[in-house]
């Protein structure tokens, strides 16, 4: 048997065998055995009925008998032969065709069995109920015997199963949730019926079923939330559910009747019987509800916009009869539950994707709250609540954030790799990709079918590689699936095991193997939705970092204005005092000694003041101009650096090496001699050794690129100084001694080579010397 | 050796400190010249208007402080060497700042030099006194304009 699961659509495969009935017509009585695949059984045409009831087919012109059931001698005491030919009148009288000729004239019998009358029980024939309905031009007698007969000798009275049916729909109509709704139908269903088990059973996308509510006799076992595979109730069954709305099976154990003949001589045709109460039921129907133990069952379609939805199956388990007028009000709360079903599901699906959007809306509160996508998957609520997911991950900012049960990184990561080349991912308006079968696109994902055979996969902004996925586990792993051999007796049954509940669940498990329960349209939609959400969050960020640039532009500009202010409203001022202490100091008595002290004390602090101001100048100004990256000979750079020191050499004489040759490094020409220009300086101005030395050089280093070093002799720094020495302004030593200074020299070497994303720092023995080392990362960023 | 040549300086400075400063140098380099104040960048333009208009020649060197109030030193010499009778008067500009962009502007826009202010009086003295002496004394400088009908 093949496994239909894998293309509900398909005819049987070329490759199959020829049906045994090529050329004829199909019987379930003399072909029903030989049967192999569910999907290939022609259903609708099988040739027998029932044997409880007996079947008429006439030509509605003349009432002439066109094919009888082989049991007609039971129910009428004539032969098929006695009756073929021959006017209906024979069997019906005239009272009889004249009562269904009022009824053919005026009711809508067209493919819609309807009541005609009860014939009335003769001798040792019962009374019978009949049925009429048209179809492909032949009017088709179903004949049943009456409830009444079959019962005891002293019928009960009728049940009034119009109060039944509305009092039914009554509560139907009080159901808060779909849960609740279903529940009802199968409750009223059972009333009305007095059946053992009434069950909604609701189809998956993939066609597998689902008991979604039960009302059932004490002391059974419930199936409540029992799966079932799609071979279960294969399509040509689905397809006549889509047109009847009740399937009457009274005593599984009947054996079916044969029409006489097979073939209708009007039509030339086997006939229709999709809509006939007597269609004899298929062999390996009546053995699937044989091997559960089940006598007898209803079966009502639940319908939404012409597409079956589920079923109401009810199971008895002795044989039973359903009177017409059970039927029909069973017929009604099909109707009825198909109706309301629609708006119940509506709004569940609105309530859950309700539920949804209000999870992600708090989900991207928190994320803009904390300008940090991480909440997503570490805070609460998080991406796996309210979706019905068991993992999710998020690949945001070089990383992966996981939540639940996800495939490990490195799996993630070719994951991520293949979805960016899904033309899913291109869609402008859909980016989204949803599999109920991961590991049938990506063989990758073989490994990990346990924990994510769904996915749901959105791209996240324009950016390659940044992702939103949830996983759902494979199914076999969390459903609880109906015919488990793990929970019942294996049972063979009597045609072999071809439809077993272990045959079929061994089917099931093959088919369902790499699969998950699909993703729904809701969730779907609640996804992509999230995704805008989430690139809106993603834009605002950048919008809002695009702002705090703006601000630092702003104020950058700012602080070049204030140091232009500092250098020239400061300085003016400042010039003038300098003045007037030099005029003072002119006028002042040679020997007003203390006077002269104080005044000469006024000009050097206005000088100290006026150095201090170019520092600031020069520090807001290094910070300000964007760095221009060449190929720099650091040979060339070193001697300018010596250059411009060169009046400080002159007034301490120093003795300089160089190692050489220096390399040629990718920086700011400028910068960099400032750089080694303040370090020479430094090594220059504080040293107290008669014999001075200043060394130049650098060393190779393979993670850093190279290391550069200034290295002296000198006075050395301190340690409780060493963490100081690169603030604004701090100078170690008296404003006198070493030749004074602004303090600003170290700053400003630290800020050049951290533009070029270096780093500075020093060794140092006091009273020894100290040794300054930086690096210049190459190839670094040039904005500042 | 020429005689030195005869007319005005135009020091356009708000600060009285700092034109003290001119007006001293000016007597320590014994300048034969006489240096006239515009405190301001507008009265500078309305002292070379009013040249103009009487037809009084122009000075022979403008001495230009860049931060002046209302219209400032950049102002005044784009008007001054927009004009075309002024073109070639020599314009020193004297600024506290040396910010590379104010050089640029000035030296863009056809300063004939520029010098920091320093802060320190001596040096200050001593700049001014380079000044006077090398436009005063070493360079020859081009005829004055002179206001003919």
């Amino acid at each position: 048997m093949k496994t239909p699961y894998a293309d509900h659509a398909s005819n049987p495969a070329p490759a199959d065998p020829p049906l045994p009935w090529a050329g004829g017509a199909y019987s379930i009585k003399r072909h029903g055995v030989s049967l192999t695949n569910c999907d290939s059984e022609p259903v609708q045409t099988p040739g027998c009925i029932q044997a409880h009831g007996a079947m008429l087919v006439v030509q509605p012109g003349d009432f002439t008998i066109l094919q009888v059931s082989e049991n007609v001698g039971v129910h009428f005491g004539r032969t098929p032969e006695e009756l073929l030919g021959q006017p209906v009148t024979t069997v019906l009288g005239e009272e009889g065709v004249r009562r269904l000729r009022q009824v053919l004239d005026r009711e809508p019998v067209e493919r819609n069995p309807l009541y005609v009358f009860t014939l009335p029980a003769r001798k040792a024939n019962p009374a019978l109920d009949l049925t009429v309905h048209l179809v492909d031009g032949v009017a088709v007698l179903e004949c049943e015997p009456t409830a009444r007969a079959a019962a005891e000798p002293e019928p009960e009275p009728e049940p009034d199963y119009y109060a039944l049916v509305k009092r039914s729909v009554g509560r139907m109509q009080s159901a808060q949730t779909l849960a609740e709704f279903c529940q009802i139908a199968a409750e009223q269903v059972r009333a009305l019926t007095g059946l053992d088990r009434v069950m909604v059973y609701r189809f998956h996308e993939d066609f597998h079923g689902e008991v979604v509510a039960e009302s059932k006799r004490e002391g059974l076992t419930s199936w409540l939330g029992l799966h079932y595979p799609s071979e279960d109730i294969p399509r040509p069954a689905r397809e006549i559910f889509k047109k009847i709305w009740l399937r009457p099976l009274p005593d599984a154990a009947e054996p079916v009747m044969e029409l006489v003949p097979l073939i209708n001589p009007a039509t030339q045709r086997p006939l229709n019987m999709t809509h006939c109460a007597l269609r004899g039921a298929s062999v390996m129907y009546v053995e699937y509800l044989q091997n559960m133990g089940v006598a007898a069952s209803l079966t009502l379609s639940i319908l939404i916009e012409g597409e079956l939805w589920g079923l109401i199956a009810c199971h008895h388990y002795t044989p039973t009869r359903f009177p017409y007028q059970v039927r029909a009000g069973c017929e009604f709360l099909a109707q009825v539950t198909s109706l309301q079903l629609r708006s119940a599901v509506q709004r569940e699906t609105l309530h859950y994707r309700l539920r949804l959007e209000e999870v992600h809306n708090r989900i991207i509160a928190q994320a803009s709250l904390d300008l940090d996508l991480a909440s997503m998957t570490i805070g609460s609520p998080n991406l796996l609540n309210a979706m019905d997911a068991t993992g999710a991950a998020m690949y945001h900012s070089d990383r992966w954030w996981r939540v639940g049960a996800t495939p490990e990184e490195a799996h993630l990561d070719a994951l991520k790799i293949w979805l960016d080349a899904r033309p899913e991912f291109q869609n402008p308006t859909r980016p989204v990709y949803a599999t109920d079968s991961l590991a049938r696109d990506f063989p990758g994902a073989a490994d990990d079918v346990a924990i994510a055979s769904g996915l749901l996969a959105l791209p996240l902004a324009r950016r390659k590689g940044n992702v939103i996925v949830w996983f759902r586990p494979e199914t076999i792993q969390t459903v609880k699936w109906g015919g488990d051999p793990s929970d019942k007796p294996i049972v063979t049954g009597p045609h072999g095991p071809r439809l077993t509940p272990r045959k079929s669940f061994e089917l099931f498990t093959e088919s369902v193997r790499q699969r998950a329960l699909p993703w729904n349209p809701s969730e779907i939609d609640a996804a992509l939705r999230l995704r805008l959400l989430i690139m809106e969050l993603v834009v605002t960020r950048a919008d809002r970092l695009r702002e705090v640039n703006a601000d630092l532009t702003r104020s950058n500009e700012e602080l070049d204005a204030f140091a232009y202010v500092a250098s020239h409203d400061l300085k003016e001022p400042l010039r003038g005092i300098s003045k007037y202490a030099h005029q003072l100091l002119e006028s002042a008595f040679a020997d007003d000694v203390e006077t002269r002290t104080r005044l000469e004390g006024l000009q050097r602090l206005t000088l100290r003041m006026d150095s201090l101001l170019d520092s600031l100048l020069h520090y807001s100004r290094v910070g300000r101009t964007t760095l221009q990256f060449e190929n720099v000979d650091l040979n060339e750079v070193v001697a300018e650096a010596l250059e411009i020191v060169a009046a400080r050499r002159q007034e301490t004489p120093t003795e300089i090496n160089v190692a050489s040759p220096l390399p040629t490094v990718l920086a700011d020409r400028m910068r960099v001699r400032e750089v080694f220009a303040n370090l020479i300086a430094n090594a220059l101005k504080y040293n107290d050794k008669p014999h001075r030395e200043i060394h130049i050089g650098y060393s190779p280093d393979g993670v850093q690129g190279n290391v550069f070093h200034v290295r002296d002799n000198g006075i050395g720094i301190e340690a409780r100084h060493q963490t100081t020495v690169f603030n604004m302004f701090k100078r170690l030593h008296g404003r006198n001694e070493f030749g004074g200074g602004s303090g600003a020299g170290l700053t400003i070497v630290e800020k050049l080579v951290s533009q070029h994303r270096g780093r500075v720092l020093f060794e140092s023995t006091p009273g020894e010397g100290t040794t300054f080392f930086f690096t210049l990362a190459p190839g670094a960023d040039t904005t500042p | 050796m020429t005689l030195p040549p005869t007319g005005f300086v135009l020091v356009v400075e708000d600060s009285d400190e700092d034109f003290d400063t001119v007006l001293q140098a000016a007597r320590e380099a014994s300048l034969p010249q006489e240096i006239r104040r515009a405190a301001t960048g507008g009265e500078c333009l309305r002292l070379l208007a009013d040249c103009e208009r009487e037809r009084r020649t122009a000075p022979l060197l403008v001495l230009l402080d860049l931060n002046t109030p209302g219209e400032d030193g950049r102002a005044v010499l784009r008007a001054i060497r927009g004009n075309g009778q002024l073109r070639t008067m020599p314009i020193v500009v004297l600024s506290t700042s040396d910010n590379p962009r104010d050089l640029d502007f000035c030296y863009q826009n056809g300063v004939n030099a520029y010098h920091t202010k320093p802060v320190s009086f001596p040096a200050h003295l001593r700049t001014l006194r380079c000044i006077f002496d090398y436009w005063l004394g070493s360079v020859v400088l081009p005829a004055a304009p002179q206001h003919i009908p």
